[in-house]
């Protein structure tokens, strides 16, 4: 399954600046751990030393809101997951 | 009854279908909360003063830095030092001594909010902390008062409108916090979330258009792309809906 992982500004600097990474997986949590594979520091800015996603980290599938169990949801081919990182500038 | 001089002033905007004398009758009997008088509540006061609303309270407890110059165009140099507030103040009052502006120099805490908003028909989220926002959108789903979060990150800006008990809340959304920190920002990016923010809550008090609510604006200028995200209410949230049952994320 090929997927595009649209990553925020914010997090860019943890992905080599990336600003969509193509992924593969079968659910949104096998995609974000490809993701991680790719680049490690993405890991302690998605997850929790236990495997939790962070509260302030929202993923998006083709544009709607994942939650609950974001982690288990099936993606298919041709899906685009997007991060999204709260920010509070104002 | 608008005036003459209020006919005048106005006419451009009461020639948009949709606001008419009628709407513009209910921008001078609105009453207005601008939560934050620094990047986006400088363009959103500028505007809804302008649009003619006829009550503004503005809530900041800071003092003007010359840090704050490059994004928060209602104050400038000679105003550093002084209490935002009573700056943003002057200027609008200049703008348009028609609306009525309060200013409240205190910090918003879980003991003031509630006090702070009751009473008026809208907040404009204007924050720089998301603590605070989240103190806000409490407050308005408790009251019962429309909230219009806005908020920024360097070249990127996000937009939504609640109504409470009827759609998401921000806490629906953002279910966390993160550490407050020193943010990026250049001020071309707040003066288009502040003014996004305006327009929404113009169009909630004449009744016009459709509000951002149940959608996440997300303003992304190093691209100049908009992206709509759909959110939904959570029937767990801890704001709005019933924690009691939920799995405590």
């Amino acid at each position: 399954m090929s997927i595009k992982l649209e990553i925020p500004s914010y997090l860019q600097p943890f992905a080599n600046d990336t600003e969509v990474a193509e992924i593969n997986g079968s659910t949104i949590g096998e995609c974000l751990n490809e993701l991680v594979k790719q680049f490690a520091d993405m890991k302690k800015m998605l997850f929790t030393r236990s495997g939790k996603l962070h509260g302030y980290v929202g993923i998006y599938l083709n544009g709607e809101d994942a939650y609950p169990n974001e982690l288990a949801k099936p993606v298919k081919d041709g899906d685009k997951l997007l991060i999204m990182y709260i920010v509070g500038g104002g | 009854m608008l005036s003459r001089d209020e006919r005048q002033r106005y006419d451009r905007q009461i020639m948009i279908r949709g606001i008419g004398e009628e709407g513009q009758e209910k921008l001078k009997q609105a009453r207005v909360v601008i939560a934050g008088s620094g990047g986006l509540g400088s363009p959103a006061a500028i505007y809804l003063a302008a649009a003619g609303v006829g009550r503004i309270r503005l809530i900041d407890h800071d003092k003007v830095e010359l840090s704050n110059l490059n994004r928060q165009v209602l104050h400038w140099d000679k105003d550093i030092g002084r209490s935002k507030v009573d700056s943003a103040k002057e200027k609008l009052g200049q703008l348009n001594h028609e609306v009525s502006l309060e200013t409240v120099d205190e910090t918003i805490s879980e003991a003031n909010v509630s006090q702070l908003v009751a009473g008026f028909d809208i907040i404009l989220d204007a924050m720089d902390n998301l603590p605070t926002r989240y103190l806000l959108n409490k407050a308005a789903i408790d009251n019962r008062i429309p909230f219009v979060h806005g908020a920024v990150y360097g070249f990127e800006g996000r937009v939504m409108t609640i109504i409470p008990r009827q759609t998401a809340c921000l806490r629906c959304v953002y279910r966390g916090l993160i550490p407050q920190e020193k943010f990026p920002v250049i001020g071309v990016t707040p003066a288009i979330i502040g003014c996004i923010q305006a327009t929404e809550v113009i169009k909630y008090i004449v009744g016009t258009g459709h509000l951002l609510t149940n959608r996440l604006l997300v303003y992304d200028g190093l691209n100049m792309k908009f992206t709509e995200l759909i959110v939904r209410k959570d029937e767990y949230c801890e704001h709005c809906g019933n924690p009691e049952r939920g799995d405590g994320k």
